[in-house]
């Protein structure tokens, strides 16, 4: 029968009212977790009591660097040149149903150099996967985590390319739609795969590193709470917490660091916090690439639009450098409605619409004729697409 | 001469853009930034139909440059850096639409002034008549009937710029003898409405 939206009013209305209360009921404890921040002063050494112990429990906060946790800073000047690129990937995971087991990986990039006026230099490539040992890692199908992983890692490895010529001719940022902890979502299986991509990532932002361009991964509508969980740490009476404890944001439940610093004004930045997830801490810091944040009001004075950006700790240590992340993500998102025009862009040039993978499985297909193998969707993908198409009611 | 003989190696060799849709009257192209003298309202182009067999020739009788919800939030961007005015016309692939209307064909080197009897298919290259083309094409002035029947261009701006195009590729001492004759056919299709002749002819009047 499809969705019939008629039986869904009630439910619909009913959801508005709950969410305008629940919504309501969240902004009052924004309150006091502005009150805590202001509260914190970086020498605290009950805090920093608090921050080892809650370490050695995998505690997911932030750990405040020399900056006042409070402090906010204004939006630097921008260089009147500067080489701003981005790069974001696309993919096609593979389908036990389509017409041959492959997938995609689509790199789309641009290279935007401010102050000149002439149009970036746009790029996109694609690379196709069916082979076995790229299909079957571990004896099975690829799971679309590890997919994700090479993607990420391919996104970043066109911006080291694209930073070794680049900072050639002016100071160089690459931005990347997303956080630069990478996301390996990977069972026990694919750890092999897991430590290699790993191992890969880390080379690869060292490689960054060396041709002195800067990177800052930009997160949009961050659902994060790691500075919330330091207010939270901040708030315990003593350090005699357990993991659970650790886990819970207690007072300020359902809130988010971009809603606690959603008073920054256009183009104010937060201070600077490490990230202390493991993985940052136990992974990235052993390699010269531990990860730190700040968040950015990249929008206007009427809609505030809150990004997170994380920068490796070396950017953040060149005051050069970091400033460039700073006015650079501002100066995007000017012309991108509160997000960096480049992102904006790099995801158009990587993003595969399905009319296009609908031509790929075509190419796909007379490749496969033309040697001879039959090359058809599964039966369940074919009544798919036939139920799947605009329903036609004829009569009652 | 040499002008012209230049002028024809230079735009009509080059395709200007492919198929997006089309029927037996006319078809609609997509091409990318227009470069200034191409594509023009009122130019003659040509298409390949029944795979090859013809060759559709029709008038661009309107250009459309598209819009999408990206080119919307720049609009209101306020000091538009050059950079990205330049990425949004030259990188992204947003197709400038030019619509045709059908006027005649060749087929086994004689030129009929009439629609097609198939239209050009998705894809196909659409290039600009050659100056010799919109001689030899206009040489005939039954295309003009078609125009004034049809329902969707505007008829008397879409006459005047067809007759100006197909006057210049003819040399300079042909030209009034050429505009004379159509607007002889003109006032022959047009005896019961006077003022739209006088409206044409006033168009092409300024040529002369």
């Amino acid at each position: 029968m499809g969705l019939e939206l008629n039986k869904l009013s009630k439910q619909v209305n009913k959801m508005g009212t709950t969410v305008a209360s629940r919504s309501a009921e969240i902004e009052a404890r924004l309150p006091k977790a502005r009150a805590t921040l202001k509260k914190i002063t970086n020498n605290d050494p009950e805090l920093k009591k608090k921050i080892k112990r809650a370490l050695s429990m995998h505690w997911t906060g932030a750990i405040p660097t020399s900056e006042p946790v409070h402090a906010v800073f204004p939006c630097p000047k921008h260089p009147k040149r500067a080489n701003i690129a981005a790069a974001d990937g696309s993919q096609i995971y593979p389908d036990r149903h389509g017409i041959a087991i492959y997938y995609l990986i689509n790199t789309g990039s641009i290279i935007f150099r401010h102050g000149l006026d002439e149009a970036p230099i746009c790029s996109s490539y694609p690379s196709l996967f069916y082979e076995n040992h790229d299909l079957y890692p571990n004896e099975v199908l690829i799971p679309s985590s590890l997919v994700n992983a090479r993607r990420d890692i391919t996104e970043l490895r066109e911006l080291a390319q694209i930073a070794e010529k680049e900072v050639k001719t002016a100071p160089t940022l690459l931005m990347l739609d997303n956080g630069l902890l990478l996301y390996l979502g990977l069972q026990t299986a694919e750890h092999r795969q897991s430590e290699e991509i790993l191992g890969e990532y880390l080379e690869t932002l060292s490689a960054i590193e060396s041709t002195n361009a800067c990177i800052a991964g930009v997160i949009d509508r961050p659902r994060a709470a790691n500075v919330l969980r330091l207010l939270r740490l901040y708030d315990m009476e003593n350090d005699m917490f357990d993991t659970n404890v650790l886990r819970s944001l207690g007072d300020y439940s359902q809130l988010t660091d971009r809603m606690l610093f959603g008073t920054l004004q256009p183009g104010e930045r937060s201070a600077i916090f490490v990230n202390a997830s493991p993985q940052n801490l136990e992974r990235y810091l052993p390699k010269g690439q531990k990860i730190v944040f700040y968040y950015v009001n990249a929008g206007t004075r009427e809609q505030p639009v809150i990004l997170r950006v994380e920068i490796p700790e070396w950017v953040a240590n060149q005051p050069e450098q970091l400033s460039l992340t700073h006015a650079g993500v501002v100066e995007q998102a000017r012309f991108g409605d509160g997000f960096p025009y480049v992102l904006m862009r790099s995801h158009e040039l990587a993003v595969v619409s399905w009319t296009e993978r609908g031509h790929l499985d075509e190419m796909i297909g007379s490749s496969l004729h033309r040697s001879g193998l039959s090359a058809v969707v599964s039966r369940k993908a074919q009544g798919k697409q036939w139920t799947n198409s605009a329903k036609r009611r004829y009569g009652k | 001469m040499s002008d012209v003989n230049s002028e024809e190696k230079t735009n009509s060799s080059i395709p200007i853009g492919r198929m997006l849709r089309s029927d037996t009257t006319g078809f609609t192209f997509g091409c990318l930034l227009p470069e200034p003298e191409v594509p023009l309202f009122g130019d003659f182009v040509k298409a390949p139909a029944q795979q090859g067999l013809t060759e559709i020739i029709g008038i661009i009788h309107n250009i459309v440059i598209e819009d999408d919800l990206f080119v919307r939030q720049l609009i209101a961007a306020p000091e538009l850096p050059e950079a990205y005015i330049q990425d949004q016309r030259k990188n992204r692939q947003i197709p400038i639409e030019v619509s045709v209307l059908s006027v005649g064909y060749s087929s086994e080197n004689n030129i009929i002034q009439g629609l097609p009897p198939q239209p050009p298919v998705t894809l196909d290259y659409i290039k600009r008549c050659s100056l010799s083309d919109v001689i030899d094409f206009t040489n005939v002035q039954d295309y003009l009937a078609l125009i004034l029947n049809s329902k969707e261009t505007p008829v008397e701006e879409l006459i005047g710029a067809a007759l100006q195009r197909a006057s210049k590729a003819r040399p300079i001492e042909d030209r009034e003898l050429f505009l004379l004759q159509a607007g002889k056919e003109l006032a022959r299709l047009l005896s019961d409405d006077l003022s739209k002749l006088n409206s044409i002819l006033r168009r092409i009047q300024v040529n002369i």
